[in-house]
């Protein structure tokens, strides 16, 4: 690209505008997030910053709110730990040329979320992402973990810590001051980020099965 | 001109889009897009005013409307009778619970709301009647059952008439209220209005005795009702045996001098003693047998692990008791009929410790890589099922019926009897009716819904994932001993969508893996019948004397292929029975010394170019320990990966063979018979899953026929000509030239017999090395034999169809090119088709190149019998020009073409290949296409597409669009699919067709008779005779007009006259299906004179 690489604390080195493909809007912004968390391709560079156009119904999932039901999910949690996530501007869809070629109109039709328009959002890396324990070479753990607990939002996050085999969920909980019953859809983006980091210091990660599958679960996405 | 539909619909959404308020921020350049796009719109609309008439736009609409009424429509009912079985099954369980009061709390609760009683159906009343009908006190007073229509007013003080108009009492109701009569002592007079009203409704008292479906005493009961009104009244004789009609078989069936059944080998009394083993068998629902490897020796940590198991079994065991009945406890305090408590009476049919068991095997055979939640939920599920089913039998008494009847048709069988024309069929249905049991020895039809099956195995899955636990220091002292969950439940996402798993701990694994255990675990239906199977004389009746299998595979949740089955005379049926009972009844044993050798190469190291696959341990090791996998390189991950997944693969396929040789050893010293069923086309398929006939080389070459037959004059050359067919050389030479090799090379044959793993090992280089060897090994004992002539031979010789598919193509079409080519006209060598197609399309390569076409000049030298052969053996299934190209660049690359011409040359040998097929089978193309478009036409007006085989099997297509959810069936044909599959499914039934016709007739001819799809298999005494009842039967079929019978099939069930058919759809469907494809002159027709259908 002809730019040089900054520390990741350093200021945005380049900034991107684009569009996605409506097709694959979804596998787009799970991509991204990959190479966000492992600092690779664009993010090897450092903190890119990202001006694209997506539809209102992922910017809507993008930036959704613990307990809303059925909206909230890994994709947003995940996002929003990892970015500061900027809506510059609304356009409806009317506004662009959106025929394909048998005639049909190529907006994705949505039913739970509004998706009249397309949303130019500005995507910036937290300064801070990799602080407290969260690093590159862990972060495919962080968002298995995210993912696992995201599959059943209305399931109880004790249930799940303890499906891990953790030893005194419960303890760990209160030290984080996270409410003991708590659904795992309504647990903040930021506390999945403490949890996730409490929990490299016990050994769930690396004596339970869990490794295992997050090894899986990378194959998943890059093989 | 034609508009298409999309078009039209198009027109009124972007009018609205245009009246969007526009947005006031809207800069400029999407103001100029918005004004291109009105500009465009402006152009679609006007074409559409001038290019269609505003009446048809209209007559359009409606039909588009019409279809999707009539689709919404199917899709209710699909719904509707999932939910009337639930009810019917929730019933059902009820009432073999005893427990009729539940069972009419709710019935009532069903018939209380208007919306849901629109769902009961007479029977779910008589269910709830019957309920009654057993209990010993007097049924008058609370059954408020009998609210069914018209009956009301035999049955003073009852909630009279309130379905009134929308249910009529059918003949099992009547049957019912006479049994309650007879257990209340009714009068005389209650019985004969009873009766009075059941000849108003169309019935007559025999019928009673004929068709309904009595369990237990019932039928004595009713019988007793109705001597009491008429007191000399005697049981009707039991109709007279029909005989089917299908043209094909019409001499089959009514020949005069018919040929007395083959006897087996056995006595009376030993079929007896083998018929109670295989009952004892499946009376335990399993069976534990030894595994191959137990052979071992056992090292101390395997000892320790074994005991650690049996500890930990017995500690989960008691957990998952405790839990199962603790939680049951919680739902029986639950007086609601929604959610969970549903489930209660299901987990009330068994002993609790039985539950436990079927939970216990699913643990035990979990593979380490997990299983999905719905395969296990389903295993779950069906296994409290066949269990039911089994208790069931027992307790109505079926079970003692089959078996008296068992024991009599022993009689056909046994050699120490009276010889009998009878086919077994029409045998046992002779016995069961002079028994006089009727119908009744079917069980009444009680299958629980996939939904019932899905939700039960969930259950007893989430109590299995909550109990089993065990110390997490049990591999590593250093840890706390706190106890963890043996399995959990994870998520898995692949591409999108996510699938739910189940997987062990590691914990786990290891110690099943350390300790090596010497047994496995199976259902009693996964290993081969003991005794010779039961007939199949209905769809549902046959095979296994209590597992309950079904006559025809099909996917779960789907009914359509029952229903045909069960709505289609009884009598059209009767020639695929017959040809699955003749193929089920052929005894098997086990090729012994080939077994040996095998599984000492399976217990050693394994071979893979053998196909034995090695233990895991053999599997590859990563360079790096996998103990920190944040600190790996991305390299280093990979590797990891990779090996994880070879060791998986390894893994199960290491279990499967294990599974088949430790059956196969089992049965070893034993005689043995695989009952057979068929999948929705009619192929057929042996039903014990792992260990049979149709699987691979290995399993193949462990098997012979029970029976010997002497090797006649022929034998001996026969043995031989199969042996080079198994070496897959010498496949363009005719049969003598392959005689003569393998005289040639006898030498080399009698090596690998003597010395299979220590000699020269010739057997081992060939395309079915385990085959071969055991061929090599006949040969040399009969060559050795004094005699040869005499020389007893259980060995099966295998006959090939040269390329079945086109073989039927040419002869539907009457193509006399491709006729040649696949055999089926005479010819002094036998012809290969892809040679043949190979060499017309090595002719238009030289032409091509001659006109100077690069990629046709590049490929010189390359096209050959091997680059065309898949291609040409897939065009019949329906292969397209984009996966034709894919195979072509494969077999290239194989070829070592240079690789910067592959995507062209492919490109251009796929054109060329569908040429040259064209060229050769004129017809064929003409055909498929036919039926491609007969098929479209079909799925688009919301039907599925259905036919009836020439010996009258009904057959429907499967395929729908159902929506991704799992508990719930929304059905709509799946167009694509119906479309492309039909032509190469019309092909496997007409195949299929011809297998039973030969199966039937050799048969006739006392021939031993299996087939492997198109592949059929005798003793080589008799091979030349079945390949001439080969070629008859396939000249007999199509004889028929089989392509006319199809459209005029179609024309009747598609498009009835009746119906108002001005759609336009419909007239260009019953254009379409009247407008049979021309096929060649069929006056050259002359197979008869054919000597090599088969080669």
């Amino acid at each position: 690209m002809g730019i040089a690489a900054v520390p990741w604390r350093a200021d945005v080195p380049v900034k991107i505008f684009g569009i996605f493909p409506q097709r694959k809007e979804r596998n787009t912004l799970w991509r991204l997030l990959f190479i966000l968390y492992e600092c690779s391709s664009i993010y090897r560079y450092g903190r890119v910053e990202l001006n694209i156009f997506i539809s209102e119904k992922e910017y809507k999932v993008l930036t959704a709110k613990p307990g809303e039901l059925r909206i909230y999910q890994a994709l947003s949690v995940l996002w929003q730990v990892g970015c500061d996530i900027q809506l510059l501007h609304m356009e409806p869809w009317s506004s662009f040329l959106t025929n394909l070629k048998n005639g049909r109109l190529a907006i994705p039709k949505s039913t739970r979320l509004p998706n009249d328009h397309l949303c130019l959002v500005r995507l910036t890396p937290q300064q801070n992402l990799f602080t407290g324990g969260l690093n590159p070479a862990n972060s495919a753990t962080f968002i298995f973990m995210v993912k696992q607990c995201l599959t059943k939002p209305r399931s109880k996050l004790t249930d799940r810590l303890n499906s891990w085999s953790l030893d005194n969920a419960d303890k760990l909980l209160k030290a984080l001051e996270i409410p003991e019953y708590i659904e795992t859809g309504n647990v903040y983006p930021e506390d999945y980020k403490r949890l996730f980091c409490a929990l490299q210091n016990s050994s769930v990660f690396t004596e339970s099965w869990f490794h295992d599958e997050v090894l899986e679960s990378i194959r998943n996405i890059n093989l | 001109p034609e508009v298409t539909i999309n078009k039209v619909e198009l027109a009124p959404l972007q009018s609205t889009a245009v009246e969007h308020p526009v947005p006031k921020q809207s800069s400029s350049w999407t103001e100029k897009l918005k004004k291109e796009m009105y500009i465009r719109q402006m152009k679609v609309e006007k074409k559409l005013a001038n290019t269609c008439h505003k009446p048809r736009v209209e007559e359009m609409k409606q039909d588009v409307k019409a279809q999707k009424a009539q689709r919404v429509h199917e899709d209710r009912s699909s719904q509707r009778k999932i939910m009337q079985q639930t009810i019917q099954s929730n019933l059902e369980c009820l009432l073999y619970l005893r427990q009729p009061e539940e069972a009419e709390k709710l019935l009532l609760l069903y018939h209380s709301n208007p919306m849901k009683r629109k769902l009961l159906n007479v029977d779910a009343y008589n269910v709830v009647m019957r309920g009654w009908a057993r209990k010993v006190w007097s049924f008058w007073g609370p059954s408020a059952a009998v609210i069914l229509v018209g009956l009301g007013p035999l049955v003073p003080g009852f909630l009279i008439g309130k379905a009134r108009g929308v249910l009529r009492p059918n003949l099992d109701s009547y049957a019912v209220l006479l049994e309650c009569m007879t257990q209340s002592q009714s009068s005389t007079k209650a019985i004969w209005r009873c009766v009075q009203h059941l000849k108003k409704d169309g019935f007559h008292v025999d019928e009673l005795f004929q068709k309904c479906l009595f369990e237990g005493d019932e039928k004595e009961k009713v019988l007793k009702a109705i001597r009491i009104i008429q007191p000399d009244y005697q049981l009707p004789s039991p109709p007279k045996p029909e005989i089917c009609k299908a043209a094909l078989l019409k001499n089959f069936y009514s020949e005069k001098e018919m040929v007395s059944y083959p006897k087996l080998d056995f006595t009376v009394q030993e079929l007896r003693e083998r018929f109670q083993q295989q009952l004892e068998m499946e009376l335990n629902s399993t069976i534990t047998i030894e595994s191959v490897e137990s052979t071992k020796p056992l090292t101390p940590q395997a000892i320790k692990a074994r005991q650690q198991l049996v500890s930990f079994r017995s500690q989960w065991r008691d957990a998952i008791l405790q839990a199962l009945q603790k939680s049951k406890h919680n739902m029986s305090q639950v007086k609601t009929m929604s959610g969970h408590s549903v489930l209660y009476p299901y987990l009330c049919l068994l002993p609790d410790e039985e539950y436990v068991d079927i939970m216990m095997q699913t643990l035990n055979s979990l593979s380490p890589q997990g299983e999905s939640l719905a395969v296990l939920a389903r295993e779950l599920g069906s296994k409290v099922y066949n269990r039911y089913l089994t208790q069931r039998k027992l307790h109505s008494g079926q079970l003692k019926k089959v078996q008296e009847i068992y024991e009599k048709y022993i009689h056909l069988l046994a050699k120490d009897t009276q010889p009998s024309e009878y086919l077994p069929r029409e045998y046992w249905e002779k016995l069961v009716a002079e028994a006089g049991y009727g119908p009744s020895l079917n069980l009444k039809d009680c299958s629980w819904p996939y939904v019932l099956l899905m939700r039960l195995g969930m259950y007893l899955l989430e109590i299995l994932v909550h109990a089993v636990k065990v110390p997490r220091n049990t591999l590593n002292p250093r840890l706390p001993p706190k106890l963890i969950p043996v399995l959990y439940h994870i998520y898995s996402f692949r591409s999108s969508w996510q699938v739910g798993l189940i997987k062990p701990h590691p914990i786990f694994s290891q110690i099943v893996s350390d300790a090596a255990e010497a047994v496995l675990t199976f259902n009693s239906s996964a290993i081969p019948m003991l005794c010779p199977p039961v007939p199949w004389t209905s769809p549902h009746f046959g095979a296994f004397v209590l597992s309950d299998t079904k006559l025809m595979r099909y996917v779960d949740g789907a009914i359509q292929h029952q229903q045909l089955l069960d709505q289609c005379p009884q009598v059209n049926l009767h020639p695929v029975l017959d040809a699955l009972n003749q193929l089920g009844n052929c005894a098997w044993k086990i090729n012994q010394p080939v077994l040996d050798i095998i599984i000492s190469i399976f217990n050693d190291k394994g071979n893979e170019k053998l196909d034995i696959p090695p233990p895991v341990s053999e599997a590859p090791k990563p360079s790096v320990s996998p103990s920190s996998s944040s600190a790996l390189h991305k390299s280093q991950k990979h590797e990891l990966l990779l090996c994880k997944k070879k060791a998986a693969e390894m893994h199960s396929l290491r279990m499967d063979a294990l599974y088949k040789l430790s059956i196969a050893n089992y049965v070893r010293d034993k005689v043995f018979w695989f009952p057979h069923n068929m999948d929705f086309r009619g192929r057929t398929y042996p039903c014990p899953p792992y260990f049979n006939h149709l699987g691979n080389d290995v399993t193949r070459a462990i098997l012979l026929f029970a029976e010997g037959r002497p090797l006649g004059p022929k034998g001996l050359d026969w043995l031989k000509i199969h042996l080079i067919n198994l070496t897959g050389l010498k496949k363009k030479n005719a049969l003598q030239e392959r005689l003569d090799y393998a005289n040639e090379i006898m030498e080399e044959i009698l090596d690998s017999a003597d010395h299979p793993l220590t000699g020269r090992k010739w057997w081992m280089n060939t395309d079915e090395p385990w085959q071969v060897l055991a061929c090599c090994m006949e040969i040399a004992k009969a060559s050795r034999s004094p005699n040869p002539a005499a020389f007893i031979s259980h060995f099966p010789v295998h006959q090939d169809g040269s390329c079945n598919g086109l073989q039927h193509y040419a002869a539907l079409g009457r193509d006399l090119i491709g006729a040649i080519s696949v055999n089926l006209m005479p010819c002094s060598v036998p012809q290969d088709v892809y040679s043949a197609v190979a060499q017309q399309v090595e002719e238009f390569r030289k032409k091509d190149a001659e006109e100077g076409l690069r990629i046709a000049q590049v490929l010189e030298g390359f096209i050959g019998r091997k680059v065309v052969k898949q291609t040409v053996m897939t065009v019949v299934y329906g292969v397209t020009r984009y996966g034709g190209r894919l195979q072509m660049e494969k077999r290239l690359k194989e070829i070592e073409f240079p690789e910067e011409y592959l995507w062209e040359a492919s490109h251009y040998l796929v054109k060329q290949v569908f040429n040259g097929i064209k060229e050769m089978f004129s017809a064929t193309r003409d055909i498929q296409n036919w039926l491609t478009e007969s098929a479209k036409l079909i799925a688009q007006s919301g039907r599925t597409v259905e036919w009836v085989t020439p010996l009258g099997l009904p057959i429907v297509q499967p395929y729908y669009r159902i929506k991704p959810t799992v508990l719930t069936c929304s059905m709509k044909p799946d167009t694509v699919k119906q479309k492309n599959a039909f032509p190469p499914n019309f092909i496997h039934s007409l195949d299929s067709t011809h297998m039973m016709l030969t199966a039937l007739h050799c048969f006739r001819q006392g021939l031993t008779f299996v087939s492997v799809h198109d592949c059929y298999w005798t003793h080589a005494l008799t091979v030349d005779i079945m390949n001439k009842i080969c070629r008859q039967q396939f000249v007999a079929l199509h004889s028929q007009k089989i392509l006319e019978d199809l459209s005029k099939f179609m024309l009747k069930n598609y498009c009835s006259p009746d119906r108002e058919s001005r759609a336009l759809w419909q007239k260009k469907l019953m254009e379409q299906l009247s407008n049979v494809p021309k096929t060649g002159r069929s006056t050259e027709w002359e197979l008869q004179s054919s000597e090599e259908v088969w080669k």
